[in-house]
């Protein structure tokens, strides 16, 4: 992709985003869902937070449909392709083929928080936290012991 | 505030000169949102003074009292304004400055795991979060749940000062503590037996880190619908953690009508009868 567009999400509102660190300068957009918006009932809190999470990035607004807006904002910027930042949410999901269906999109994966090989046993926190415990320890640089496990869970 | 007419058609303004210029612009923009802003403010600088005063050590001991060390991060890293390992990182180096022992710091990368798991999970079972992950362990049936919320709640007016706080806190400031998020919803899900999905809808609607999987799956480990029993608290708890401060202005702290003045055998019996667990 010679010259995307950054398509930015509400699970990327940072600086540090995948896709403004990829292509720093290439022109960047964020879509106010309106149909979510709508249907969740979202508080003004909420989207001002949003909001003002946008105002300090290099970020172009819009609101409306997602999917069409970011392919206008594709054409109005004569981009061969749209990147952006994996959002876990299915929505996403869903926005991205859309999306994927008339432009190539390129997927940035965020750092993760710790690397497990899958499969990882999710079915209470404290099989998945034995696993991830250690492993996050030993990213640590010059890593001492690591913390006993706790083993009382207050949740 | 830029000029409308000095944008591409359909772009939206990005300066302000304050925040109640940005308030009026959003209520104009979205008219269907309820409500204002919050006084928390969104952003990286933000979010980097409060990772700044993130102390691991105080949040680790006070975590659960209502005025404790806790981090405030929750908003900003649910929005990637700060990622997960932009705080493990920041931990790491503020054990590297304090010289405290790696177990300073465990509580808070334990509570950054939960937002991991949660994560994990979400991309496991999609939509899914919406549904009963096992069945209730309270021996009533998800049928006799109501759907919506009781409108006593929803304007603060129960009568009982905790819970009438925490929403009021809810709506106005869009932020829980973490143990006020589990007595509202012990409440609303146990003593007035409504659908958790109604909760979680309306948590959502306000919490400016709500995370449908986070929130969900943590309004379905006090349900029980995703734990081994249901979560209940009592007076005595929340009193405890809470330094006292809704109790005692609570009418019903002093006339006997508390519905959470009793022991957690009594509080089982009453909410969830014979069957329930122990």
């Amino acid at each position: 992709m010679l010259n995307p567009v950054l398509w930015i999400h509400g699970e990327a509102l940072g600086p540090t985003n995948p896709g403004l660190v990829a292509y720093p300068g290439a022109p960047a957009v964020f879509v106010f869902d309106r149909q979510l918006i709508a249907q969740a009932g979202l508080s003004l809190k909420r989207l001002g937070f949003i909001y003002e999470c946008l105002l300090e990035l290099p970020v172009t607004l819009r609101h409306g449909d997602v999917a069409e807006e970011v392919l206008a904002f594709a054409r109005r910027h004569r981009a061969d392709g749209v990147a952006t930042t994996f959002a876990v949410d299915p929505r996403f999901a869903g926005l991205h083929q859309r999306i994927a269906a008339q432009l190539p999109v390129q997927l940035l994966e965020p750092e993760p928080f710790v690397e497990l090989p899958e499969p990882v046993d999710l079915r209470r926190f404290s099989r998945y936290w034995r696993r991830a415990e250690p492993v996050l320890w030993g990213r640590r640089a010059g890593a001492g012991a690591p913390p006993a496990p706790v083993r009382r869970w207050d949740r | 505030m830029q000029s409308a007419d000095s944008l591409p058609p359909g772009d939206l303004p990005c300066r302000f000169a304050s925040r109640a210029e940005l308030e009026a612009t959003l209520r104009q923009l979205f008219p269907e949102a309820p409500g204002g802003l919050s006084p928390i403010q969104g952003g990286h600088r933000a979010a980097e003074t409060a990772l700044a005063a993130v102390d691991p050590l105080a949040y680790g001991r006070s975590r659960n009292h209502l005025d404790g060390a806790v981090t405030h991060l929750s908003p900003y890293i649910r929005h990637g304004v700060l990622s997960l390992a932009e705080v493990r990182e920041a931990v790491f180096t503020w054990l590297e400055r304090s010289g405290e022992p790696a177990q300073a710091a465990a509580k808070l990368l334990n509570e950054l795991g939960w937002r991991d798991y949660w994560q994990r999970l979400w991309r496991q079972l999609g939509d899914g979060i919406w549904h009963d992950r096992e069945p209730l362990k309270t021996g009533h049936l998800s049928a006799s749940y109501a759907a919506e919320l009781p409108a006593d709640l929803l304007e603060a007016s129960t009568g009982l000062a905790c819970i009438d706080g925490f929403t009021a806190e809810l709506h106005t400031s869009g932020w829980l503590h973490n143990h006020a998020r589990m007595w509202l919803a012990s409440y609303v899900v146990h003593w007035r037996r409504v659908r958790w999905q109604a909760g979680a809808r309306w948590f959502l609607q306000h919490l400016l880190d709500g995370d449908p999987a986070s929130n969900n799956l943590s309004w379905q480990w006090v349900a029980s619908s995703f734990s081994s029993k249901p979560y209940l608290f009592n007076r005595a708890n929340l009193e405890r953690f809470s330094g006292g401060r809704y109790c005692r202005s609570c009418a019903a702290a002093t006339d006997g009508t508390c519905p959470f003045e009793a022991s957690y055998e009594q509080l089982q019996a009453a909410l969830f009868g014979e069957v329930g667990p122990c």
